[in-house]
Formats: structure tokens, sequence, C-alpha cells
């Protein structure tokens, strides 16, 4: 096999893992601190003593709340079969009562092979919900509620929480209702009453601190020994990744990129990039893969924004500026003309558009949210009187132009000069 | 319930029943003779096809005589000392006997005892009584005669019987108990069916079962092994007991058996049978135990009754399972119509709990604690084993709506037996018209496909630890046997209640009850109405029909029109139509049958989730018991004040301001009555948890009254109190698990749940966790914390826009030798400290005109990034 088979090959495995949540976080959950073990500590209690419970799981995005979560859910679903029913809803999905409802009758039916009818009603859903709530505790199985955006259903009045909660609190009814948001006051948005009725376990997650982000690297990148891949391959890759790893240059990187975000989400895209960046032909992980996803991934949009204006454009963009150094707070496309003009007769250029050519443009800075409305009122009107503002700060707008290659004299010594 | 609300609808009948003593409904409707199905039954291994056995079987008819006996629970108040003694009875046929516990027990299948593969015994035969470390006592001696007492009852029964006999001439009857052959049948009992007509030729059902080493019955006390089931004298074994053990006891053969050894049984005497009881025999499938359903009598005369069967575990297709009790029966959802002549005795069925409860009763206990679906072959717990333990009068709630049902027809329920048959073989034949589960007209379909095909071991097996069982008891689903510190409240609502009720002025009224959540308002009415329901019961207060709604589980306000209208009478209409219909009966006082004229009792929970915008539903709900109470007083006369209806209701709503939220014409018709459940002080939470705590070893004292402390000076509420300790518990036991995984050595001593274990589970309840967030985020983000404190503190103004933060972040940077991360960047970094509502931001698509704001004290913000080791500058900023 030539190499450039094997690269592939690990390319492929180490991608592969890159998309299991899985595989990322089982090394982390052996300790008994771990959200793991405790989440599974608590659903599995709650399934042997046949008790109700209800958990938050809280932190920011991306650090694997889901993940977790699943991951539990399946280690569970292996070890008691078909005691176990998982309803997952999504806030995003079914923040309203009704649509939730249904969707919770929908899966549950869908478990336990029962014909599902559309047409029920909402005290339809809501009771079957809870028939089958007592008819699955009688039976010793569980139904486990996962709902995701958990901040979502907690919003108007509440009714399915509070159904939910409430037909918890009978001593047949075997559930666990599992939020998972990434608002830390969540619990604090709940109704009272419905709040009463939260059981309010919380398990908070965590980005990774800065030991466990070098064992996930090694982790992830470190090819095994004894897979279909050649060994000796294996063992130089692991050699020349060990190396990197050790490498000041790459914790810079990797702390450098981590700096904004250090969640293991965010990681995990990062070194997606990376690993897509290997060179087949040599076969390796080099620094310069992760150097080139660094810079692929921080990208300012803004500002490239800038650079792709056009020469008009950004004279629009330094009147409107100048117009606001001037505290003028409220302008529209005709003031913005009226200072165009006057610019223009302070530094006559041979470039001089016409009202309806800068309207374009106006109009074009406008799509691309460099500039934006004030308000979201008089839709009636034209663009040209509606009033607007500029999105992008002074010192963006300056660093903007720059580094702008062609930008004309007048330009940079207009952005100077205010 | 979402909708409907729970119905305790009290027949009359049934108390005017008891005053007369007339033991049986008397109810003789008309129905066309219908062939009846031969008993069914579903074991595949059936090889002889059960027919009804149509002669009378005399040595059945001897047995029948003679097992005449109490009720199991009226033997249990017999003291145990003088049973062992008195053993006059010839009657009595069965020994007393030990029983086990439900849990505890797990016998790996060691089957009977091979009765006649018996050898004579040549090895020393020594059942040494077992050292295990729980022994419990067992006993088995003779059973005490204290039966017939219900003689009399059962001797008017017969005549009345025979009368109505007489009366209805060609129709079936139905009768609710029955003296046959002398053997005293009611519905609800548990008999032993013959399986086969010959099946009692082969031998006789011995009169006392026979110790199994001296073959003899005797009079002395004899010990049941917990595997076997066989019974020793106690002066028979190896060494002698003096008394009988404690918790489980094997016999020596099956120990010898479990060890792996041949074990060779003591041969009974020559020309001796051993002789098999009926227990021996319904375990090996000779025979049949049924539920009586109900009991009629055909045109021709001949008695019959509905049965529903009950299986062994072997007969199911899980087989025995390893937990399985040896007296272990499932109830099967199959029933058939049986002739009274294939009953051979009573048989006792009883729920676990009365179970280990039962020590000596006689040899003819089960346990039946699931259900079995024989279509689905699944299992699933009996649903009135709980409800009956925790409301002590649900079931009484059933038979007497049921009674007064039957009332009406008895034809109805035989025509729905009969539908449920057609609609299984349905299913069974055809998916097609199967229905949907989800919706439904008055009941889901589908539901008995959920069961379990094993019951899970760890449900029966499982030995609990003290904090298990603390966890357990703390279980907020668990309703307290009673409720500590709302005695004053509850007195007052049962005061009112009644007051409204046993007034002949039919006197509608309000009552207002607030206060915050978990403070036991429903409970304590739930509690009150229980009380009276017994009082009812006991006949000194007058049938009332109650009816329970939740304001929050409805779809609409308009809703509760239809629900309290479906409670009422059945029905299910629209609101409109519902709303119409209640509207005659209640201002117009319209009445349909005798039932209307109950009292109405309507309890609505969460009562403000009824106002809508221009009020009409509290309006009307609160107008009606102003009404027809006016006009009937009236007329005022006595006789008809049986028929008055005095509707009743009360408001329970979290907001105390209730009354002054609503229009005045509302509140005006609230009345001025109002309970008030104030939030519990520490003392009374205190209680509330070691009274679910009692005989539990698992907490500390002081961490108990941390947690109370801490619950009253917050909000008082009972859940959280209750809630907090359970998740005290919970990581104790926690801490508890992980080490012993570890294989470290469990401190010893350390089961309980202490200070520390409280306090986390406070700190985790209370606390929001920003501080343990902030500490952990990225280093830009916290640098962009420190900006907005700095910001803060600069301009004096909580808000503060993007564009004046960044320079303030950059500014920073530039000065701490950091590089500045780009606007871009940064603007991510802030959209991500929204998103965890550490910060209050406007959407980033605002870019540089975005509005920020902290969402913390900045306090918390300095506190949680003064140490910080990765970037020590930042303190300087806070």
């Amino acid at each position: 096999m030539g190499i450039e088979n094997l690269a592939e090959k690990a390319q492929i495995l180490m991608r592969s893992r890159l998309c299991s949540p899985n595989f990322i976080f089982k090394p982390l959950s052996d300790s008994s601190d771990s959200n793991y073990s405790k989440l599974k500590f608590i659903i599995s209690s709650s399934i042997i003593e046949a008790c109700n419970n209800s958990i938050l799981l809280l932190g920011p995005r991306g650090s694997g709340k889901v993940a977790v979560l699943e991951l539990v859910l399946s280690d569970l679903l292996e070890e008691y079969p078909d005691t176990i029913t998982v309803i997952r809803l999504n806030g995003l999905l079914h923040s309203e009562d009704n649509s939730a409802l249904k969707e919770i009758a929908r899966q549950l039916c869908m478990e336990h092979h029962l014909l599902f009818s559309k047409m029920a009603s909402f005290d339809d859903n809501s009771q079957f919900m809870i028939a089958m709530l007592r008819e699955c505790g009688l039976a010793h199985k569980t139904v486990i509620f996962a709902l995701d955006e958990f901040d979502l259903f907690a919003q108007g009045k509440q009714r399915l929480l509070y159904s939910l909660l409430d037909a918890m609190q009978t001593v047949t009814s075997q559930a666990v209702v599992v939020g998972v948001s990434c608002r830390l006051d969540a619990d604090q948005l709940l109704e009272k009453r419905v709040r009463s009725r939260f059981s309010h376990r919380k398990l908070l997650f965590l980005p990774p601190s800065k030991e466990d982000v070098q064992r996930l690297l090694e982790h992830i990148l470190s090819l095994p020994m004894d897979s279909s891949l050649a060994c000796d391959y294996a063992a130089e890759f692991n050699e020349k990744l060990q190396s990197i790893l050790a490498d000041k240059r790459f914790k810079e990187i990797i702390s450098n990129y981590l700096n904004s975000n250090s969640t293991t989400n965010h990681l995990l895209r990062f070194l997606f990039i990376a690993i897509s960046n290997m060179e087949l032909k040599s076969g390796f992980l080099s620094l310069e893969n992760f150097k080139a996803a660094l810079s692929s991934i921080q990208r300012q949009p803004k500002q490239e924004c800038i650079k792709d204006c056009s020469i008009l454009e950004l004279y629009i963009l330094v009147c409107m500026k100048r117009l606001e150094v001037r505290e003028q707070n409220s302008y529209n496309f005709s003031s913005v003309m009226q200072e165009y003009k006057s610019v223009h007769d302070s530094f006559p250029t041979s470039d001089y558009y016409a009202q309806n050519v800068c309207l374009r443009a106006f109009e074009h800075l406008l799509q691309r949210e460099l500039i934006c409305f004030t308000d979201n009122r008089g839709h009636s009107q034209s663009i040209e009187f509606r009033q607007v503002k500029l999105v992008v700060s002074y010192a963006e707008l300056q660093e903007g132009l720059k580094s702008y290659r062609s930008c004309p004299v007048s330009h940079s010594h207009n952005s100077i000069c205010f | 319930m979402a909708d409907t609300p729970k119905k305790s609808t009290q027949s009359p009948t049934k108390k005017l029943k008891k005053q007369t003593t007339s033991p049986f409904s008397v109810s003789a409707t008309p129905q066309t003779p219908q062939t009846l199905d031969p008993p069914r039954r579903f074991s595949p291994r059936l090889s002889l096809k059960p027919n009804t056995p149509q002669e009378p079987v005399s040595p059945i008819e001897k047995t029948t005589k003679d097992s005449l006996k109490t009720p199991p629970n009226k033997l249990a108040e017999a003291p145990p000392e003088s049973r062992a003694v008195s053993s006059k009875t010839r009657r009595n046929l069965s020994n007393n006997e030990l029983k086990k516990t439900p849990r505890g027990e797990k016998d790996n299948g060691c089957s009977k005892t091979p009765k006649s593969k018996a050898e004579v015994l040549d090895v020393e035969f020594s059942p040494v009584s077992p050292d295990q470390s729980e022994t419990k006592k067992r006993r088995r001696g003779e059973e005490k005669e204290k039966e017939r007492t219900v003689m009399t009852r059962a001797m008017a029964s017969k005549k009345k019987a025979a009368k109505t006999d007489k009366m209805s001439g060609k129709k079936r009857v139905y009768y609710k108990k029955v003296v046959y052959d002398g053997g005293e049948f009611e519905v609800g009992d548990d008999v032993y069916v013959k399986r086969r007509e010959d099946a009692n030729s082969d031998d006789e059902i011995p009169e006392l079962e026979e110790c199994r080493v001296c073959f003899k019955a005797g009079k002395a006390v004899m010990v049941e092994c917990d595997d076997c089931l066989g019974g020793f004298h106690l002066k028979c074994l190896k060494p002698p007991l003096k008394t009988v053990p404690e918790g489980d006891w094997i016999c020596g053969f099956c120990e010898a058996r479990k060890l792996g050894r041949e074990v060779q049984l003591p041969r009974p005497p020559p020309g001796k049978k051993l002789a098999r009881t009926l227990r021996d025999k319904l375990l090996s499938s000779d025979l049949w135990a049924a539920h009586i359903e109900s009991i009629w009598k055909e045109a021709d005369g001949s008695y019959w009754f509905r049965g529903q069967w009950y299986t062994i575990p072997e007969e199911t297709s899980a087989g025995r399972q390893p937990h399985n009790l040896r007296r272990e029966l499932y109830q099967t959802n199959d029933f058939a119509d049986i002739e009274m002549e294939s009953i051979i005795r009573h048989c006792y069925v009883m729920n676990p709990k009365e179970y280990a409860k039962a020590h000596d009763e006689g040899d003819d206990i089960f346990m039946c604690e699931y259900e079995y679906d024989i279509q689905w072959h699944s299992f699933k717990r009996l649903a009135d084993i709980d409800n009956g333990e925790e409301e002590g009068d649900d079931s009484d709630i059933d038979e007497d709506w049921k009674s007064s049902k039957d009332a009406e027809s008895d034809t109805d329920e035989d025509v729905e037996y009969e539908d449920e048959k057609v609609k299984n073989l349905q299913s069974t034949a055809s998916s097609a018209h199967e229905l949907a589960a989800n919706s439904r007209k008055g009941k889901f379909f589908g539901l008995q496909k959920i069961g379990t095909k094993r019951i899970p071991e760890h449900v029966r097996c499982h030995k609990q630890t003290e904090l298990e069982k603390a966890k357990a008891a703390l279980v907020l689903a668990k309703l307290p046997k009673s409720l500590p510190c709302r005695n004053k409240e509850m007195e007052e609502i049962s005061a009112f209640v009644k007051g409204a009720i046993c007034d002949n002025q039919c006197l509608g009224r309000c009552l207002y009850i607030h206060g915050v959540p978990g403070t036991g308002k429903t409970m304590s009415v739930l509690a009150v109405m229980r009380n009276l329901k017994s009082e009812v019961d006991a006949g000194s207060i007058r049938p009332y029909c109650f009816v329970d709604v939740n304001g929050l589980k409805l779809a609409s306000p308009e809703n509760i029109y239809r629900v309290i209208y479906e409670a009422l009478t059945g029905h299910r209409v629209s609101w409109k139509k519902a709303l119409h219909l209640l509207n005659e009966r209640f201002s117009e006082g319209k009445r349909n049958g005798k039932e209307d004229d109950r009292p109405c009792i309507l309890l609505i929970d969460e009562l403000d989730l009824l106002v809508t915008r221009n009020q009409s539903v509290l309006y009307n709900i609160l107008d009606w018991p102003t009404k027809p109470h006016s006009k009937l007083i009236v007329i005022g006369t006595l006789s008809l004040s049986l028929s008055l209806p005095e509707y009743l209701y009360m408001g329970i709503a979290n907001t105390m301001d209730l009354p002054e939220k609503l229009l005045p014409r509302i509140s005006s018709r609230m009345g001025i009555q109002r309970v008030c459940f104030g939030p519990y002080n520490y003392q009374q939470l205190q209680e509330i948890i070691s009274s679910r705590l009692k005989g539990i070893d698992a907490f500390e004292k002081q961490a108990i009254e941390f947690a109370s402390r801490k619950v009253a000076a917050i909000s008082g509420d009972a859940r959280r109190a209750l809630e907090i300790c359970r998740r005290a518990a919970e990581i104790a036991d926690y801490h508890i698990k992980k080490l012993s995984s570890n294989h470290n050595p469990a401190p010893e001593g350390k089961g309980l749940v202490g200070m520390s274990e409280v306090e986390a589970a406070i700190h985790e309840m209370f606390q929001a966790p920003h501080i343990q967030v902030m500490r952990s985020c990225s280093k830009l983000s916290k640098i962009f914390l420190a900006a907005m404190v700095y910001e803060l503190y600069k301009t004096g103004m909580a808000e503060t826009s993007f564009e004046k933060l960044a320079m303030t972040v950059s500014c920073i940077c530039t000065s701490n030798a950091e590089a500045f991360p780009g606007w871009d960047i940064l603007l991510k970094v802030g959209c991500m400290l929204g998103e965890s509502r550490i910060i209050l931001c406007e959407p980033g698509a605002r870019h540089s005109l975005q509005k920020l704001q902290l969402n913390f004290p900045s306090d918390d913000v300095s506190f949680a990034l003064k140490d910080s080791k990765e970037i020590p500058w930042l303190a300087k900023y806070l």
C-alpha cells in the first residue's frame, strides 16, 4: 500500500472520530466527577428505584451536553433493554404546547407500536400521555423526556411542563425529564408552580481545561497501532504527532484559537479543518496544516466586506461616518448625498456619480449589512427617506480603508482627518 | 389526569344497602340467553381441552363444604400465640404458615419435591437450620377456628337469592353473593377451579398438609420451606427447632440440592401416599385459580360465574423467572364463564403488602403483583395495589361507581365484555381496523400492548440500603400517611364543606384557598375529601359528588365546562353545549336523574388560569352557586331539601390578590371566606421531613434542620425541602457507590447524610452556576467581562454599546501586551456570553450598535475573575 493510501485511511479514521460524540466524550467520562457518571447515576437510580426526577443540563453551547446525554442514554438502553422509552423534543421545534404534546404522543405511539392519529386534540394527547405514563410505570418502563433548548419550553403558560411535571407527582408514573439549555438561568424562567414541581438537579458542563484539551488532542489524533493501518506507518505518524503536540508554536496556535471560545465543539471544528488540510503525499500531519486551519477559521467578515466594496460604496460609508462624527444622529440617503456632494466639492475627483447610481450602491451596502435602518418602522417609505445608521465601527472602517489597495488619496485623507 | 377530573360518585343505593344489610344488589335485567364460551385457557401446554364440568362431583361438594373460610383479613387479627394450640376443627385443612416477604427471596427454580420418586432414606437426614444472616420466623401450626361470623348474612343472601329467583323467572339473575354447596362465594373472591373433571378422581384432597419427614399431619407447629414449600414439624427437624426461625428458612434438602449434592427425600411409610394439597396441584398446573367477577343464575337454574384467570409463572411465555416466589400467581386478562360446579373452594390471592403481613393464614394464600397479558405475553403491575395503599378508598369508589351503574343495566357490562372479546379478536386478526391510540372516544386503544416481556430483576430482588429507603420516602409523589402541620387549615376546610353539605338550606358557597406553591393546598383539600368520603360511607353525611379540575391542564379556560360536564354525567360534548347544559342544571335547576340532586363540590386548582379577558368563565362558575340556591330557598320546603343542589366551590390559587384582580361583579360573588396556607416555617418543614424519614436512619439531625431552615428562609415550599433532602441523600449515595466501585473500603459510619451533602444540594438548587462558568470560560470572554465591569465603573451606566466596549477591550489589550483579536471575533465572544445570559445583549446583527448589559452584579464578575491565573493583570480593571 502506498503512503497516500494509508494517509487517506488515517484521514478518514480521524474525521469519523471527530464526528462521533461517543468517541470524543467516552474517555472523559470515567472519573466520578464527570458529568457522564453523575448523569448516569441519577437516571439509572431513578430507573431502579422507580422514582421521578428532573434534571437540567446547563453549559455554554458546544460543551457536549447533548452528546453526553446521548451517550448516557445509549448506555442505559443497552443496560436495561426495553425498559426505557426516550422522547426527544427540541424547543426550537416544539415550543408550542400543542405541537409538543402531539409530538410526545407520536413518539410514544411509535415506541410502543401503537397507531397514532394526527387529529387528536390537545386534551386527548395530554390524557393519552398521562395514561401512557401510568401504563409504562406499571410495566416498570421508564420514560425519559429529553428536552433540548429547554429555555424555549419555559415560555408562556408552560402547560406542557406543568402537565409533565404534575403527572410525575404520582407514584405509578416513572419518568425522567432532562432539560438541556445553554441559558444558565433556565430554571429561573420556570413559572413558580412549575418550578415547585421541578426537582432541580443541575449539571454544569464547562469547557475542558488545558490538560483536558491536551489529552483530547492526543486521543483524537493518534492512530491506533493494531488496526488495518500499517504498524510502522502508525508508529511514525504518532511520533511526528507527538513532536507537533510538544511544539511550542503548536501550543500557541491552539491557545490562540481557544482564546475566543474554549469549548470542545469549537476545538473539534478546528481539528477537522486541520485534518482535511493534511497533505496526502507526505502522509503526516504538519504544523502548517494547523496554521492554515487557524487562518481559515479566524476570519473577520466585516472587514473583508469593506475590502470588497467599490469606490463609490466606500465614499458613501465615509460620508456617513463624517455625518456621524458631526453628531448628526438621524440622517437618510438624501443627507448622505448632500455630504457626498460637499466632499466631492472640496476634493474634486474624476469619479462623481449620479444619484441613481449612488442609490444602487447604497442598497448594496444595506444588503451587505454594513449599514442598516435605524428602526423597523416606515416600511412604506422609499429607501431614500428612511433613516440609516452605520453598522461598522470607525476603527473597522479605518482599518478597512488602510488595507484597501486602490484607495484614492482623498479617501484616505478623508478618513484620516476626522 | 389532564381533563377528566376524578370522580367519586356516591351511590345512595349502597348506603341503603348497608342499613338494611341486604348483601347484594337485586337487579334482574332481561337478557337474551347467549351461548356461553367454554372456559378459555391460554396455555399452550394444555393437553386437555377443558370444558365445563356438568356432573356434580361428590368430593368437591365435600370439600367446598369443608373449606369454608373467612376472608384472610379476619384471620390476621387473631393473635398468633393462640393458634398453635387450638386445633379442634376438622374443617380447616390448611396449616398455618408464616409468609415470606415478597422481596428478598431469590429461588433458583428449585422445583417441588418429587413425591413419587422418593426413595428410602438411607442418608442421615438432617435439615440444618441454615445460618442465614437475616432469617425470619415462620411457623406452621393448626389454624385457629375463627370463622363462621358471616354465616347469617350468607343465609340471608341465600334466601334472598331464592326469592329473586322466582321474581326474575326466565332471565339471568346477577348476584353479589351466593351460597353454593355450603360455600359462600362473593364477587371479588378467588377460588380454585377444577381443571378437568377427573381431577379429583385420582386422589383426594388431603385434609392437612403432612410433614415431609414423619408424614403425619398432627397438630404440632410446622415450618414451611421457602424453596420447596414442604412442611416440616419443628421436632422432626435435625436438629429440632424450638421456635420458628425469623426470615427465610430453607429445609435441609433444598439446601443440599443447592450445593449440588444428591438428595434423597424421606419416603412415605408403606401404604401411605404423599397427598398433594390443592396448592400443590395449582402450582403444578393441575388446577386453576380464578377471580370471581360476577355471579349469575342462568334461566335453567344453574349458577355460573365469570372468572378472571390466574396463571402460574410456569405457564407464562417468560416461564418462571428467578425472582418469582413459589406462591406467586399472575392475574391474566383472560375471562371465562364458568359453572359454579367446578369451583373447589376458596383461595386467597393477595397483593404483596397483604402477603408480607400474612403470617399464618393457611395454605391457600398466593401472592399476585402483576397482570399477565395473554395476547402480548407481557407483564404489568396491578394498578390498584398502589392506589389501594395510597388512598385507602379508591377501590371503594370504583365499586360504588360500578354498582351504581350496574343498577342501571347489567346487560351493558356483558355486552362490553363481548365487545372486548370481539375487539381483541379483531386486533389480532386484522390490524387495518386498529384504532388510533391517542385519540379517544372515551378510552384509549392499544394500551394493553405496553408491558414488559419479563419482569426486570432489579425491581424485585433489589435490597434497599438505608439511603435508598430514605430517597424513596422523600419522593414527592409519595403521599404521606398524615399531613403534619396543616391541622388547623384542614379543620377549617372540612368545617366549611360540612357546613355547606349538611345544611338543608342548600348554601352554595365559595371558599378561596391561597398560599405559595408547595404548602399542601391541594393535598389538604384532597385529604379532607377523603375523610369526608369515609364519613359518607359511615352514613353520617349525605353523599355528594366531587369534581376536581386543574386550570393549568385545560387547553383553554372554556374547556372547564366540558370537563365539569363530563365529570358529572360522563358525556363528552362541546364546551358551548356543556355550558348550556350546566347552566340548565345549575341556574335553572333542571334535573335529570336522582344523581343530579346531590350537592356538588367542585375543586378548581390553579383558579387564576380561568381568568379570561371578559372573565366570563369565572363569572359563570362563581355565579352558579348563588343562583339555584336563592331560588330554592324561597320555595323552602323540607321535603325538597334532599333534592336541593348545593354547590360548593373552592378555588385554589397561588395569587393572593385574586379577588382584587377580578372585576367587582365577580369578587362580590367570590364571598369573603378565605383560607390562607402560609409558607411553612422551619420547624414545620423539619417535622414534615422527619415524619417521612421515620424509622430510617439516614440523616443527621442537623442536616435536616439546616435544610429546613434554608428553605423556610427562602420560600417555605415543602416540595423544595423534600427535594433538597432527597438530592442530599442522592449525593451521599453517589459517593458511597463510587467509592465501593473503586474497591476502596467504604468508610464506616459515613452512611449518614450530613451537612456537607445538604449544603451541596442547596447550592445546586438555589445558586445560579454563573460564577463557575465565568471562571472556566475562555480568555477573551474573561477580558470581555472585565472590560464590561471597567466600563460600568467608568461611566456609571449599566448599559453600553458594543462599539464602546470594543474600544475598551482594545485599550486593555494594548496596554497589557495582548493581541487584540479583532472586532468580529469579539462580537462572537459577546454573543456567546449573551447566550448563557451572563450578559444581556441584542442580537449580533446589530454589530457595533449592539447594546450590552451585565446580567449579574459586577461584584460577582470581580469575584470570579479576580484571581485568575491565566491573566493576572485582569484584577486591575475589576
